[in-house]
């Protein structure tokens, strides 16, 4: 009875309700909008830093990644025999092996790092494929072809098709040397990558680093990276003792300082929409609560219950809140959907920015997350209820009488 | 005047809604000033140290010594240091020289990256030289001393006090050495600094290759961020018209930090659009419901003779005195937000580890505001031009109102 | 005369005398030539040799078996036989510039700076030494601390300023024959890092040299290169235009 009473009053003044309803909608819209691409932003740091290179986890000898010793490796089929293979949140699965030589040139050589991978594995773990400018990764897996940077390939003065000699110290203590031949150039914005990585398949590496099926490392990607650290404690466990599987905050620990700083900043900001929205859906409410006075009044004063008045209020204000939630995700969920399809372009204004381990795209984007919906959603109805709930308790507690005069 | 005195008038019949939307629309704009400032101030400091590590504010180079790093375009300096220096706005002149080398122990051996430096210059300005003790220092451009860094130092398996041999290509193709000796230690903290720094006289290090008063690079250090441009068109008088030496701002030369500035600057924006939307929602909101519950009141005015431009002008001066007491105050509040957190400023000590990097560049953990009287008052501003233009569709109905139509409302 | 001035003057003649021939060596040693003698025993003014090298690391054990030319101090070319391998790959040393000929892929690489400091072949060798081992008395002062009946003690001390990495290298030279029987290598603080020990003697035309060298890095105990020459000839018809690129890459 009580509800079809609120409805009532509420579709009585249209205009009141309508007005309330869009300043909350268009409020609460924006504000997951906000968090949409701050979201996106953060997703692009972390993917740049890890999707470029060094994947979400890493299986390793314990301490290969502190001094990258050529001797701490493995055997290549080390993940399959350790790893349950039941593993539906690891995505992708890479074997690696690492040398460091040079590049060598008539009269000058250029020291570089050589990474061994096989092209379809490599390719599930890291998104170099997304940054060619020419060319492609090797497609012979057993070849000598290989994918270089854009910085490299300058400095080299290379094209695709061109040789090069690669030479190092073998496993053996051999020189190792040996052709490469151009396939494909890379440009991430990234110069650690494109000034000095060559990527070239796995067993061509191991031949002439003489360290037949063995490797290094094991890059993996995950559904979800924000899951690494928890996936890689469930699996360590599971292998032998000098093995062990990093996640992307061991690897890239600037990474992870500069996320716990950019929270901190996003939190200050998100508070501060949470209170610019909170304050004006309050602004609006609050008065149109308190411009109803005067009919409060009048109904106390024909036998309505303080306590009845109250709850009418607080229903309108519940209905009210539903019906703004509802519309206000909607719109803002939409609009996340265009800035997650589309985005907005700053390529014009701003390069590639290199940063703690990653590199951040010049463009604004966002992605969906619960959280960007659930808790704006809930802070909504808290502050609708809030801004209802005072004047309500307010107009309860007067005298009919005063209430009635009020204007 | 009249109107002005009604308008005013008007604004406080409804003292709760006017104090509400008044504190909104302030407390947005204290918000969106004193959020700016800070990243103002937080840039300004990150600027400062990441020229003062780098190249500095303008830096001087051969031809394209930027992009390509080769050796090969180096350039004799001459006077230019001092001549420079002389510039008003220049706090110091850095002349460096890079030099690839292998670095050997009586244990191991490394290659490395040599910088030669004028120390005295290099003292004053360099942060990670900071940390130095008074003795720690390269004592003249000729000595042997050596600051290496610490990583690198446990690499080679030497302390500081021990001595070391570099090794270079000289420039009639042959490889020269020199004994050099550790007189002091760099630790930053950042990995790529402590395991690559090495840090040697100029005079010492042409001695390697053969380039005696030559330089790489010129680094400029400015007394004020601001006088940047000015001093760019001073310096580029005095450089020698006939060789291909320039002058390169810092945002070209350290491109990452300047990005990751303009980036994080941009979401910035983005942000405070929205919030000012938002506020203009409530606006537009108190304003419709202010003219709605006039009705009755406007149909008599128009009754007894008012022109409906009388009331459409009545409603957008309501609109711009609120508009402008928001601005005023929001200007208040948000001076003393800044005047805050310039003086106090905020720690993230606690919050987060020793060193953070920043586009390159290490983070002072105390964020500090830095005064933008100029984007404040453009703020207020805009704000003020919000209000009127939210104001615009509730005149507009307050506009067409009939006397009759208006007179039967409620 | 007075008897106390003249005895004044006697002792003040004699002691002076005592002074004088207690500062003259009982016989004049040339250190430095000796010391010359020793790092060029492989050298002469020109040679060859057939050489075989045993290498053995924490990571690897290697067996090679080289030809290697010399001309005074300067020019070295060295070019591998066995393993079949790395049969061809050969190594030029012009004074203090070093290539690599790489026969599987056909080029010549100059050694950049940055990898002098890198091991020779694998070996305890680097490719610094072999620029700069034999310049001995140019970088230290060379000083006769010790002599027994056997052997002679020559302690070398790096001249100030000199851009070496040892704070003090010991050799020990047996008398007769003049062979070095050992050398050691110390750091700064005078820990020994590096031994060097000679031996297997023989006669080779009119010289006499010690056939194998053994390098024992020190903090690696497990760790040794020994160098056995197979055959030595000296003094042969050869001159710079020898050790040329074209040559490196020539079987």
């Amino acid at each position: 009875m009580l509800l079809t009473l609120a409805f009532r009053n509420l579709w009585r003044n249209r205009r009141r309700t309508l007005l309330t309803l869009s300043a909350m909608v268009v409020s609460a819209a924006l504000l997951i909008l906000a968090l949409g691409v701050f979201s996106g932003m953060f997703r692009d740091m972390l993917a740049s830093a890890t999707e470029q290179y060094y994947g979400h986890l890493v299986l390793a000898h314990a301490d290969y990644h502190e001094r990258r010793d050529l001797f701490a490796h493995l055997d290549e089929n080390i993940a399959s025999r350790y790893l349950p293979s039941d593993n539906t949140a690891i995505t992708g699965v890479s074997p690696r092996l690492r040398s460091f030589g040079l590049i060598s040139l008539a009269e000058t050589s250029q020291p570089v790092e050589v990474l061994g991978i096989i092209p379809a594995r490599e390719q599930q773990v890291t998104s170099l494929q997304t940054k060619l400018i020419a060319g492609g990764y090797p497609a012979d897996e057993a070849g000598n072809g290989a994918l270089i940077g854009q910085g490299l390939a300058r400095r080299l003065r290379v094209r695709t098709g061109d040789e090069m000699v690669f030479v190092t110290q073998a496993a053996d203590g051999s020189i190792g040397n040996d052709l490469l031949i151009v396939t494909g150039i890379f440009a991430t914005g990234d110069s650690r990558n494109d000034n000095n990585l060559v990527l070239a398949p796995l067993k061509w590496v191991q031949q002439i680093l003489v360290l037949p099926g063995r490797i290094h490392e094991v890059a993996m990607t995950l559904a979800d990276p924000m899951l690494a650290a928890p996936t890689a404690d469930r699996l360590n466990p599971h292998l032998p003792d000098n093995v062990a599987i990093l996640d992307w905050g061991d690897l890239l620990p600037e990474m992870r300082e500069v996320i716990a700083a950019y929270d901190v900043s996003r939190m200050i900001i998100v508070t501060i929409l949470y209170l610019a929205t909170g304050l004006g859906i309050l602004n609006t409410f609050f008065m149109s609560v308190m411009e109803r006075t005067r009919e409060f009044g009048i109904l106390m004063a024909q036998g309505m219950r303080p306590w009845t008045i109250r709850s009418l209020i607080l229903l309108e204000t519940c209905i009210l809140g539903c019906i703004a939630l509802a519309i206000g995700l909607t719109c803002g969920a939409a609009m996340t959907l265009y800035m997650q399809q589309v985005g907005v372009d700053l390529a014009e204004y701003i390069t590639p920015v290199t940063y703690a381990g990653g590199t951040i795209l010049p463009r604004l984007h966002a992605v969906f997350e619960a959280g960007n919906f659930f808790v704006p959603a809930g802070m909504l109805l808290l502050v609708s209820l809030l801004a209802g709930f005072l004047p309500a308790n307010r107009a309860a507690r007067l005298d009919p009488v005063q209430a009635v005069r009020e204007v | 005047m009249d109107l002005f005195k009604l308008a005013w008038k008007n604004i406080w019949r409804n003292r709760r809604r006017t104090i509400i939307t008044l504190t909104a629309i302030a407390f947005s704009i204290m918000l969106v000033q004193a959020v700016h400032n800070l990243s103002y101030g937080v840039y300004a400091g990150m600027v400062d140290s990441g020229v003062r590590a780098g190249s500095g504010h303008i830096a001087v180079y051969r031809n394209n010594y930027l992009e390509s790093r080769d050796e090969i375009l180096h350039f004799r300096d001459g006077s230019l240091v001092d001549d420079i220096a002389m510039i008003d706005g220049v706090e110091q002149v850095l002349p460096r020289l890079y030099i690839p080398a292998l670095a050997q122990s009586s244990r191991e051996s490394r290659g490395v990256l040599l910088i030669g430096v004028d120390p005295a210059r290099e003292r004053q300005i360099n942060p990670f030289l900071k940390a130095l003790p008074a003795d720690g220092m390269i004592r003249s451009a000729d000595s042997r001393d050596a600051v290496v860094g610490s990583r690198l130092l446990n690499e080679l398996q030497i302390r500081p006090g021990q001595k070391f041999v570099v090794t270079a290509q000289h420039e009639d193709g042959t490889l020269h050495s020199e004994l050099l000796r550790v007189r002091g230690v760099v630790s930053s903290g950042m990995k790529d600094i402590d395991s690559s720094l090495i840090l040697v006289g100029r005079g010492r290090a042409a001695l390697l290759t053969g380039n005696s008063g030559s330089v790489h690079e010129l680094a400029v250090i400015l007394s004020d961020a601001r006088l940047e441009k000015t001093v760019h068109r001073q310096i580029a008088a005095k450089l020698p018209a006939d060789q291909d030496i320039l002058a390169v701002s810092w945002e070209k030369a350290m491109p990452n930090l300047a990005n990751a500035i303009k980036l994080d600057y941009a979401s910035q924006k983005f942000i405070f659009i929205i919030i000012l939307l938002i506020v203009t929602i409530g606006v537009i909101n108190t304003l419709l419901m202010s003219v709605m519950e006039r009705m009755r009141e406007f149909g008599v005015i128009l009754a007894i003779g008012s022109k409906p431009m009388t009331l459409r002008t009545l409603i957008m001066l309501e609109a711009v005195i609120m508009g402008l007491l928001a601005a005023a105050i929001g200007t208040i509040l948000g001076s003393l937000a800044t005047w805050y957190l310039v003086a106090v400023g905020i720690d993230l000590a606690e919050l987060v580890p020793d060193t953070l990097e920043f586009g390159g560049v290490v983070f002072d953990p105390v964020m500090r505001a830095s005064w933008d009287p100029a984007w404040m008052i453009r703020i207020a501003v805009y704000v003020v031009c919000l209000t009127l233009a939210a104001a615009a569709y509730p005149a507009i109905k307050a506009g067409r109102i009939t006397p009759v139509e208006g007179m039967r409302h409620h | 005369m007075n008897t106390e001035y003249a005895a004044r003057i006697l002792s003040t003649l004699l002691l002076t005398s005592v002074l004088l021939l207690s500062a003259l060596p009982a016989f004049a040693l040339d250190v430095e030539a000796l010391i010359r003698q020793v790092e060029q025993q492989y050298m002469g003014a020109s040679s060859r040799a057939l050489s075989s090298m045993q290498v053995k690391t924490s990571h690897w054990d290697r067996s090679l078996e080289m030809e290697a030319w010399s001309l005074d101090r300067d020019y070295f070319l060295v070019r591998i036989i066995e393993p079949a391998k790395e049969r061809d790959v050969a190594t030029l040393k012009r004074y203090r510039e070093v290539w690599n000929y790489l026969p599987k892929v056909d080029r010549v690489i100059k050694v950049p700076p940055s990898m002098m400091g890198g091991s020779w072949m694998g070996s305890h060798i680097t490719n610094d030494d072999l620029v700069k081992a034999n310049h001995i008395e140019k970088d230290y002062n060379l000083r006769l601390i010790e002599e027994t009946e056997t052997d002679f003690i020559v302690e070398c001390l790096p001249k100030t300023d000199a851009a070496v990495v040892w704070g003090k290298i010991i050799y020990k030279i047996n008398k007769t024959p003049q062979v070095p029987v050992r050398v050691d290598y110390y750091d700064e603080e005078m820990v020994r890092v590096r031994e060097i020990h000679f031996d297997d003697v023989q006669q080779i035309g009119d010289r006499i040299v010690p056939m194998r060298l053994t390098v024992l890095p020190l903090e690696k105990p497990d760790e040794q290169t020994i160098l056995h020459y197979r055959k030595l000839v000296f003094d042969l018809p050869i001159d710079e235009t020898y050790f040329s690129l074209r040559n490196l890459k020539k079987p």
